[in-house]
């Protein structure tokens, strides 16, 4: 049972950490594009 | 505000995955025993990860085609994100289903033609992508490119759903339908399998959408 939540445990960790990146790259290249759009106004 | 509603569902699957469906329970032919089958829980990850990929394939190989019909650079980068997604998501229900392996079968690697035959797949796509970095010009690129595209989508059903039936394989059959027989999943099972794949379509369209947009940025960047 232990060994569960141990794979419990690290499988959420990997997801977080991927989701956090994932958030983060989204905000810059939103940033971009909108930098993009108001270049190209 | 989409996205946090995706990372809290994801984080929710996750654990649900691990707390609130239960352990299945197979039969053990040389024991004759019933036994418990923990590793099976990797199906709640594998499966909607190999459905990601067969999706993404699919949905470049329609955009490919709309590039050959009218070539413009969105269809083209839509093409191009989408066969990177299903690639991507290829390649985590392989490596998933070789932590699995490794666990049954005793070795990561077993040239099961299920393996083998995703393998040859991950093969013919890293040949799409050879193809793409090979051409600078743009126009030629989107042309080749979608051929290469709709012939590689020809092989994803025979690769995916015909070798792994035709040839013995020591991969699980269809376990998803509902069954009073051992080592099929029960109700609480199959909410956790349709959230999982709820969530991981979710990732894909917003992970489709970062790469397109990603792609774009870029573009215009480097014209500046």
């Amino acid at each position: 049972m232990n060994d569960l939540y141990v794979v419990l445990i690290t499988v959420v960790v990997i997801w977080l950490g991927v989701f956090v990146y994932l958030v983060s790259l989204d905000r810059k290249v939103s940033r971009l594009s909108r930098g993009g759009k108001r270049d190209a106004s | 505000m989409l996205k946090w509603l995706l990372g809290v569902w994801m984080t929710a699957t996750i654990v649900m995955a691990f707390v609130y469906a239960p352990e299945m329970i197979r039969p053990n032919y040389a024991t004759g025993e019933d036994e418990a089958w923990p590793s099976f829980r990797i199906v709640f990850f594998h499966v909607p990860a190999a459905w990601i990929s067969v999706l993404g394939f699919a949905v470049s190989m329609v955009a490919s085609v709309a590039v050959l019909r009218r070539r413009t650079r969105r269809r083209d980068d839509l093409a191009m994100a989408s066969a990177q997604l299903g690639f991507l998501f290829c390649a985590l229900a392989l490596i998933s289903g070789m932590i699995w392996a490794r666990n049954d079968w005793g070795a990561f690697w077993n040239w099961d033609p299920r393996q083998t035959s995703v393998m040859i797949l991950l093969l013919i796509y890293a040949g799409y992508f050879a193809l793409r970095s090979s051409i600078d010009e743009p126009d030629r690129r989107a042309r080749l490119a979608a051929v290469f595209s709709i012939v590689a989508f020809v092989t994803v059903p025979f690769l995916v759903f015909v070798v792994p039936r035709i040839m013995f394989s020591l991969h699980p059959s269809p376990i998803i339908e509902a069954g009073p027989e051992k080592g099929s999943m029960d109700a609480k099972m199959r909410v956790v399998f349709y959230m999982a794949l709820a969530g991981f379509t979710a990732l894909y369209v917003w992970l489709l959408r970062l790469r397109m947009h990603l792609e774009a940025s870029t573009r215009v960047l480097r014209a500046s």
